[in-house]
């Protein structure tokens, strides 16, 4: 596996794309949680009774959960990037090539979402430092191990969204098509088709099990979600959900990829 | 030992049958051309026995044993266009054939020498020229010094001095003992260049065998009697014909193109008192077929 991941890395490497899109990523990640930090310090200086409803979203323990949720809305970067992997093989038919020159079929799947871990790991592990220091530098917060377990939440979901990403790059072969459907279901119609579900149909949770969204429901926004996810299962419910989902995608692509012509 | 062994291999594409019933072997040590017109199933065939394509039936077998990823690293293959990193420098593209392949890293600069790419290593790929992306795909063919290499339509794309640049090199690696396997649309290039051959038809196998054999520029007559022994002797005596050869079962009399006559042989063979339990131009039947080919 190692072998293969260096192959995996020799073709991101000079990718200029890949680079342009993690940095962008990470600057986000640090950006939209000083906003929301900075707001939440405004709101609370000019309106203390505002603390009252909001919480101290960026003080320890909370702040772990918050950085999950702030940063969930930025999953679409890694995901179009990966997408883009994906499809650039198609494109250039490389995935033929890989395979003509010795790959197994498998292997070629198997390496892009061991690829996909790993980048979730590390995206993760920037999410948890991002999260110290926010925590460590907001006023009369002390450092604490509690809620920790969001850390995990962050990694299940980041994995969550690029595998899926991936599930639509190999069901669609071309980025445009697979990109333009991962945002419209993302950002629209997982959140219809839930409500729907949930509220119309009155089937909580099921709505909640959607594959970007019972994800999105591990990491809630930090005040108001017993409001905004009445009636959502417990954590660790969520969190096998989730897994079911990621080997499922990873089973999909390997299914279609190892029977289909390439 | 074949490098090959094809058997029976059937593809279709829902409704299109791309190929039927294939069988054919590719000896070892041979340039191996697979002709045929656009659409008759070369790349097709060859697209199934690199693990592209998956066959609707049948079978083919790599070095005497059922193909695997293992046997694919030991043939250098060029399937239809070249297929890179746009983004990546021809010589990182080739690092990563060469990791996937297992071996022929030490060898980049070298095979990139052989195809004169050298000067443009370090560039993009996207800003390659037709003939410079098919020269890499070759120099990525001949990484490792492969004993067996298949092209696809090779010459596509190069210029008449790339193209004889190309057919020498094919010549020299056959030379070098190495197998050759070659998907062409041109009867000149593989009459020019392949020891052996098939021919391919609308996914249809029409012929294999020696490039000699199926492009004798020579009309053939095959000829049997009870004693072949006799009629060999017979027909060494007659006129007008330029060879005769036993292969035991029957006896095949050349003729210049065009000359053969069947009545003669017949005629000639009977008032020295043989008779012929076997009569058969087959010249002339490939010929008809070759035309039939080559004019679509």
């Amino acid at each position: 596996m190692l072998h293969l991941l260096k192959i995996e890395w020799l073709k991101v490497k000079s990718y200029k794309a890949f680079w342009v899109f993690t940095i962008l990523y990470s600057f986000s990640i640090l950006g939209i949680n000083y906003t929301g930090f900075y707001i939440n310090e405004l709101a609370v200086q000019n309106m203390p009774a505002s603390e009252m409803l909001l919480g101290t979203p960026y003080a320890f323990p909370k702040v772990w959960q918050t950085v999950g949720f702030m940063s969930s809305w930025l999953l679409y970067f890694p995901g179009i990037l990966f997408i883009m992997l994906f499809t650039n093989e198609f494109n250039f038919k490389t995935h033929r090539q890989n395979i003509i020159d010795g790959w197994t079929r498998k292997e070629f799947v198997t390496v892009k979402f061991v690829f996909a871990i790993i980048f979730s790991a590390v995206a993760t592990v920037f999410n948890f430092l991002v999260a110290l220091l926010f925590g460590l530098i907001t006023t009369g917060s002390h450092f604490s191990f509690a809620g920790i377990e969001n850390v995990g939440y962050i990694f299940i979901q980041t994995v969550a969204y690029i595998t899926f990403a991936m599930f639509l790059a190999i069901l669609f072969r071309k980025s445009g098509a697979a990109i333009a459907v991962f945002f419209l279901y993302g950002l629209i119609f997982e959140w219809l088709i839930t409500a729907l579900i949930n509220f119309q149909i009155k089937l909580t949770p099921i709505g909640y099990f959607l594959p970007l969204q019972v994800t999105d429901v591990m990491l809630p926004i930090p005040f108001g979600d017993k409001v905004i996810y009445k009636g959502a299962p417990d954590p660790w419910i969520l969190v096998v959900a989730s897994l079911v989902y990621i080997c499922a995608y990873y089973f999909f692509a390997l299914k279609k990829f190892t029977n289909d012509d390439l | 030992m074949p490098v090959l062994t094809v058997e029976n291999l059937s593809k279709s594409y829902g409704r299109i049958q791309a190929l039927r019933n294939v069988s054919f072997q590719v000896p070892e040590g041979t340039i191996f051309g697979i002709l045929g017109p656009n659409g008759s199933g070369k790349t097709t065939t060859l697209g199934t026995i690199t693990d592209i394509l998956k066959p609707t039936s049948g079978s083919y077998q790599l070095f005497d044993k059922p193909a695997s990823a293992e046997s694919r690293r030991k043939i250098g293959t060029l399937l239809e266009t070249p297929n890179f990193y746009h983004y990546l420098s021809g010589v990182k593209n080739l690092e990563i054939a060469a990791e996937i392949k297992q071996h022929g890293q030490e060898d980049i600069d070298r095979v990139l020498e052989m195809v004169d790419l050298t000067r443009r290593k370090d560039s993009k790929f996207s800003t390659y020229s037709l003939g410079m992306k098919q020269r890499l795909a070759i120099a990525s063919c001949l990484l490792g010094s492969p004993s067996v290499l298949i092209f696809d339509e090779p010459t596509n794309g190069l210029d008449p001095v790339g193209i004889a640049e190309i057919r020498e090199l094919m010549k020299r690696l056959y030379r070098e003992g190495k197998t050759i396997i070659m998907a062409s649309h041109l009867l000149d290039e593989v009459e020019k260049v392949c020891t052996d051959m098939a021919i391919l038809k609308r996914g249809e196998l029409i012929i294999s065998g020696k490039v000699a054999d199926i492009l004798a520029n020579e009309d053939i007559v095959e000829v049997a009697a009870s004693d072949n022994k006799k009629l060999f002797e017979t027909l060494s005596g007659m006129r007008n014909k330029s060879k005769v050869v036993d292969e035991n079962s029957v006896i095949k009399i050349y003729f210049p193109i065009g000359t053969a006559n069947l009545s003669e042989v017949n005629n000639y063979c009977f008032n020295n008192g043989i008779i012929l339990n076997h009569l058969l131009l087959k010249k002339k039947s490939l010929e008809a077929r070759f035309l039939e080919l080559t004019n679509n």
